[in-house]
């Protein structure tokens, strides 16, 4: 919300004079009573200080007094407290447009209580919130390269070009049957007034007489234009499909590099649609607004340079109207795209509250709730009719006056014309090709007024495309990686500190090492942080402090390639690709045999309930293929791992969703898979955990013990704790099966 | 239903030096510090209202606002406006779209402000006829009433956001 600027020099000088020195300072945007105001916290070595905007001292905590400095985050501001003496005390507010500095800031002020030191590199950050340099106005997405109000508009529209000019010779065709067709469609009110009315059918006439000649001539020309119509049509329906195939094949491949968190903070399901949505729009435009356009061009232009040199006059009259009509349409314009877009948000809910209600159909039913279902669709639907009934009743009233309007033009050209006629300045066939051109000419100026919001539309559109195809992941590869083909497996994690959202950690300094070969059980509640580690190790997303290595290598500086080639993962939630079952076993090592593919479904103890199938390994999966249950699903998941047979394994809950005896059977296919290979387990079920070398203990993002599961029991700390309440549970269930 | 609910007779808030709030249950031992939630920050503010201690256990629900004496009510309202901040748009200064994202100048109730907000990702809801809710790039939240009073032209943008 604020600019980011520096200390102002009178506050600089007052810290100065009081012989301390400014370590790090922090502009605030809100004041303790929630007004946006500027105020200034400056961190020396002994205290921090609070100025406001004139450079008076506001308050001030020296850090002997205070303790537990930290930030709460509120729903969307920041509260930066501290203990003092026994109570907690309210330091200062920011708005979440501070959050990530504040972060930073506390960071810094931590260590200069702890007496540590603070490095020069420290303090640099990057700009937390990057103004553009160009209009001052703020990046709304740091990663992009350029404000959105800067971008050059012409130079999207050449990007969007460039796509088009790879078939130059189609767009030559098509330009050249453009203008013959629009030179075509102005001869034609020629000859059906002048020629017809002054020559053939005037005793006087050049060709008097010759009327079928004239009305074959009149035929030849339409059905001449007609044909051009049509191959432009044809080879510009050709070339829109070829140039959005191009334009998609970019962005999916440009989505498919992008960084796991991106999708995670752009609702995958929407991303498509509106991909999908924002391509249509751009073929939209190439398909009907820019041949349209310039075919609109010539015919205007034409029609003007063709009328005045018939005569000036009459077309001086002819356009008379043009300005009201461009003014009118303008402003109706706005009315209906209001009419429109209200129109389209009603059938996007009414749409999702039925999408909604078939996917649930299971619950609807099972909770009786159908006739509130269709409560539910009912004042959806009747405000789709009511939106739908304004839209179409405010068009059939607002089209007919236009029309009418040009008539009242046509009407003059009637009077004026037909005036000049009597007094016999004007011949009758000219006045005739007037009345042709007006019918011509309106149109195109009607549809002029609409492009510049047609246009501005698709631009956004191809903005959005371009940001997807620019968007440059978080989590890149270093320019010269690592190559490292064959990893060992010891994986060394060293005070990581991650967090998703800003000043909320998710991981506080957590170290633990996994030598190579060894099976590690990360164990921990909800929310401890245990599928964090393992986003981290396989560098789906990139660590905030601290650092994570393979065989003594930063997992960053390692080819991404080797990386994920070599960790192989078994999900939580399974995900099975449309396919066969050999194609999906198969997917992370595509060019594996048939009986490699069997094998690893035998191992994976999954071999026996796949052949019983009646299609085998053949069975296609996915939504309109067999659905397989959770215990198949994970063996199918497991089978796709063992193929790979990598270096590093990740198993998340593996087995949580699955009976007893399906879970003996997965323990044992994970038992024949993690031998010799480094393997990190999280599971809810402690027993399943048993084999690992060693236990990590997490809660709520630090390491609270470390151990083999003996020791842990023996430590009697909080893994005993969870053992214990969990037989417990086991009991309970035991006795209510009985 | 097992919800506790605070006792407007008995309890007891009051302002800390620290600036926050603490709660005396009749003889109970008084909790230094207790944090205020909204269970429909929305829909019904006012009702059903979760205190809860520093470790973040619930001590009580408040079932209404309005059950207590007008300075605790302004106490409380305090505390959870510190905590729902969402300063409400008195006067749209400027609107602009730029290529998907809107630039908003407004003067609030906390006085003026200068936010980006992001289209086609719900980050303009309507609540009721007359009031909005709109969250910025980073997740600020502001309250338009009479929205529809604003010029046409910033209508259209605002609609077309819905």
């Amino acid at each position: 919300m604020n600019h980011n600027s520096p200390l102002p020099a009178t506050i600089h000088e007052s810290v100065n004079q009081s012989g301390e020195l400014v370590e790090i300072s922090i502009m605030t945007d809100l004041s303790k009573d929630g007004e946006y105001r500027d105020l200034w916290l400056v961190a020396s070595s002994s205290a921090v200080h609070i100025y406001d905007d004139n450079g008076s001292p506001y308050d001030t905590y020296s850090y002997d007094q205070m303790s537990d400095l930290k930030i709460e985050n509120m729903i969307s501001t920041g509260v930066l407290t501290a203990t003092v003496g026994d109570n907690d005390e309210l330091i200062c507010r920011f708005s979440n447009t501070k959050a990530k500095e504040f972060g930073h800031f506390l960071k810094i002020v931590k260590r200069l209580m702890d007496e540590e030191e603070v490095k020069e590199s420290d303090l640099e950050v990057a700009d937390f919130n990057p103004q553009c340099p160009k209009c001052g106005l703020r990046y709304p997405d740091p990663k992009r390269e350029v404000c959105p109000k800067c971008v050059d508009k012409r130079s999207l529209f050449a990007r969007l070009l460039k796509y088009l000019l790879r078939y130059k010779y189609a767009i030559i065709i098509i330009l050249i049957c453009i203008i013959v067709s629009s030179f075509l469609k102005l001869l034609t009110p020629y000859l059906g007034g002048r020629i017809l009315f002054d020559e053939v059918l005037h005793a006087e006439g050049k060709y008097y007489g010759r009327l079928i000649e004239v009305v074959m001539l009149m035929l030849g020309t339409r059905l001449l234009s007609i044909f051009f119509d049509i191959i432009y049509g044809r080879i510009n329906a050709k070339l829109t499909a070829k140039v959005f195939f191009n334009l998609k094949t970019d962005i999916y491949t440009n989505l498919q590099h992008l960084s796991f968190g991106f999708f995670t903070k752009k609702q995958t399901g929407g991303l498509m649609t509106r991909v999908n949505w924002d391509a249509m729009q751009l073929q939209f435009l190439f398909i009907d607004g820019v041949p349209f356009f310039i075919a609109n061009i010539f015919n205007v232009l034409g029609i003007i340079i063709v009328m005045f040199i018939l005569n000036w006059k009459l077309g001086l009259i002819v356009l008379a109207p043009t300005p009201i009509i461009i003014f009118i349409s303008k402003g109706l314009l706005s009315k209906i795209w209001s009419l429109l877009s209200r129109r389209f948000r009603k059938r996007r809910f009414l749409n999702s509250l039925v999408n909604d209600a078939l996917t649930g159909m299971r619950v609807v039913k099972a909770f009786g709730k159908e006739s509130e279902e269709i409560g539910r669709f009912r004042p959806a639907n009747t405000g789709l009719f009511t939106a739908n009934m304004r839209f179409t009743r405010f068009e059939n009233t607002i089209f007919p006056s236009m029309f009418f309007i040009m008539r009242l033009g046509g009407l003059l050209v009637w009077a004026l014309g037909g005036w000049a006629v009597v007094r016999g300045t004007v011949s009758f066939g000219m006045l005739m090709s007037f009345v042709g051109y007006i019918m011509l000419i309106y149109e195109p100026l009607q549809f002029m007024t609409m492009i510049a919001d047609w246009g501005s539309n698709a631009m956004n559109a191809a903005q959005r495309i371009f940001e997807i195809i620019d968007t440059v992941p978080d989590v890149a590869e270093r320019e010269n990686p690592k190559q490292m083909p064959a990893i060992k497996g010891k994986i060394e994690v060293e005070r990581v500190v991650f967090s998703y959202e800003p000043n909320k950690p998710v991981l506080h300094d957590v170290t633990f090492t996994i030598d190579e070969g060894e099976m590690v059980g990360l164990v921990g509640h909800t929310g401890a942080g245990k599928s964090t580690i393992t986003n981290l190790i396989t560098r789906l997303y990139d660590v905030d402090d601290g650092e994570i290595r393979i065989d003594g290598v930063n997992i960053s500086d390692i080819a991404v390639g080797d990386l994920r080639s070599q960790i192989g993962i078994v999900l939580q939630d399974t995900y099975l690709f449309n396919g066969t079952i050999a194609e999906n076993i198969a997917y992370a090592k595509p060019g594996a045999t048939p009986a490699a593919v069997v094998g690893a479904a035998k191992t994976a103890n999954a071999h026996g309930f796949i052949i019983k199938l009646p299609d085998g390994y053949d069975t296609i999966l996915g939504k309109k293929g067999k659905e397989l249950s959770g215990g198949e699903k994970q063996r199918i998941a497991i089978a796709r791992a063992i193929l790979l047979s990598p270096r590093i394994l990740v198993f998340d809950e593996a087995t949580s969703s699955v009976d007893t005896q399906t879970e003996q059977q997965i323990q044992e296919a994970i038992g024949k898979l993690v031998e010799g290979k480094t393997t990190i387990a999280i599971a809810h079920r402690l027993s399943t955990l048993r084999r690992a070398d060693k236990l990590v203990v997490l809660h709520e993002g630090r390491i609270e013990e470390m151990g083999t599961h003996d020791e842990l029991i023996r430590a009697k700390g909080k893994y005993h704790g969870m053992v214990k309440k969990e037989r417990e549970a086991l009991r309970v269930i035991a006795v209510g099966d009985e | 239903m097992n919800i506790e609910y605070l006792d407007p007779e008995k309890a007891k808030f009051g302002r800390t030096e620290g600036g926050f709030l603490n709660l005396r249950i009749g003889r109970k031992k008084p909790c230094p510090r207790v944090n205020l939630y909204r269970s429909y920050p929305l829909s019904r503010p006012d009702e059903l209202i979760s205190v809860r201690d520093s470790k973040d256990v619930e001590i009580a629900i408040i079932a209404s606002l309005h059950d207590f004496d007008h300075d605790t009510i302004l106490l409380i309202e305090e505390e959870l406006n510190r905590r729902y901040f969402t300063p409400s748009i008195q006067k749209l200064i400027s609107l602009k779209e730029e290529f998907g994202y809107t630039y908003w100048d407004a003067d609030t109730d906390s006085g003026f402000c200068r936010f980006t907000v992001k289209g086609g990702e719900n980050n303009v809801i309507l609540l009721s006829e007359n009031m909005l809710l709109i969250i910025d790039v980073d997740g600020n939240r502001f309250e338009f009433p009479d929205f529809q009073k604003c010029d046409s032209k910033s209508t259209k943008i605002i609609d077309s956001m819905l």
